[in-house]
């Protein structure tokens, strides 16, 4: 697979998020924290509601990276994030990158994963290495 | 009952927790994040993200997330791709631990490795309220 070139913007990913969406991750991943799961402990956190794994977008960004890269990124793919606000049900979250150096093999992509408002909600760098 | 991850000390080793790629896990894993793209380049491929997610619950069988802990950083890199039937291992260890205005904050290196090699490490930054009582 060609590397993109600087500039390139990656093809996003983008899920409407829903409670059930946010239940099957918590059972595939095995991380019952109700802080995503159960609307009445989450609403008496700061967050005032459930919101989703930060594993769960992260697996978004890599789907991306995945149709982006193919198995570069699976052997040689790094990432590296901020969690900046919460996703949550009813959100639209979309993940985007962009290439911002490419050299010596490597491709670095400036990712982010937003919602539907343009808040960030995640932010940081994938590098991946041909 | 496995120690609430607050109680941890830096330096605190998790044991390994031994696991494996089914392919009925993996399908479910692959639906729950809608992953259409690894499907493409092989059936036999396991999205990287699932060895992170299955690194994350072998951790979270050894030491209880407190509540209001929040995910705040992750770092990762994926050394080889993993494929459906592998067995893998993932260890842990506590590498930073400090508070701040009555925030406990706490990095966790997470590695999995499997036949032939490593599969990914990568690091977890986490935060949560400082407990009132500590042991």
């Amino acid at each position: 697979m060609t590397s993109p070139a600087v500039g390139t913007e990656l093809a996003p990913v983008v899920v409407a998020l829903t409670q059930e969406k946010i239940n099957r991750y918590a059972l595939a991943g095995g991380d019952g924290n109700p802080l995503h799961t159960d609307p009445q402990f989450a609403a008496q956190t700061q967050f005032g509601g459930t919101i989703a794994h930060g594993m769960l977008l992260l697996a978004y960004l890599s789907r991306m990276l995945t149709a982006a890269f193919g198995e570069a990124w699976l052997r040689g793919g790094r990432l590296k994030v901020r969690f900046r606000a919460p996703a949550r049900p009813g959100d639209t979250v979309s993940a985007v990158g962009r290439v911002v150096r490419a050299e010596s093999g490597r491709t670095v992509c400036a990712v982010e994963c937003r919602n539907q408002a343009g808040e960030t909600l995640v932010s940081g760098e994938a590098e991946v290495t041909a | 009952m496995p120690p609430r991850l607050d109680t941890l000390a830096k330096g605190h080793e998790f044991p390994a927790t031994h696991f494996e790629l089914s392919a009925e896990w993996v399908e479910e894993y692959a639906a729950a994040v809608e992953d259409e793209a690894i499907g493409l380049l092989g059936p036999e491929l396991v999205p990287p993200m699932a060895v992170a997610a299955l690194a994350v619950r072998a951790l979270l069988e050894r030491a209880a997330l407190p509540p209001g802990a929040v995910h705040i950083g992750q770092e990762m890199t994926f050394r080889r791709a993993a494929r459906v039937g592998e067995r893998l291992s993932a260890s842990a260890r506590v590498v930073s631990r400090g508070e701040r205005q009555g925030w406990l904050l706490m990095g966790i290196d997470l590695s999995v490795d499997g036949e032939g090699g490593p599969r990914m490490e990568g690091r977890a930054t986490l935060t949560m309220p400082v407990a009132e009582e500590r042991p």
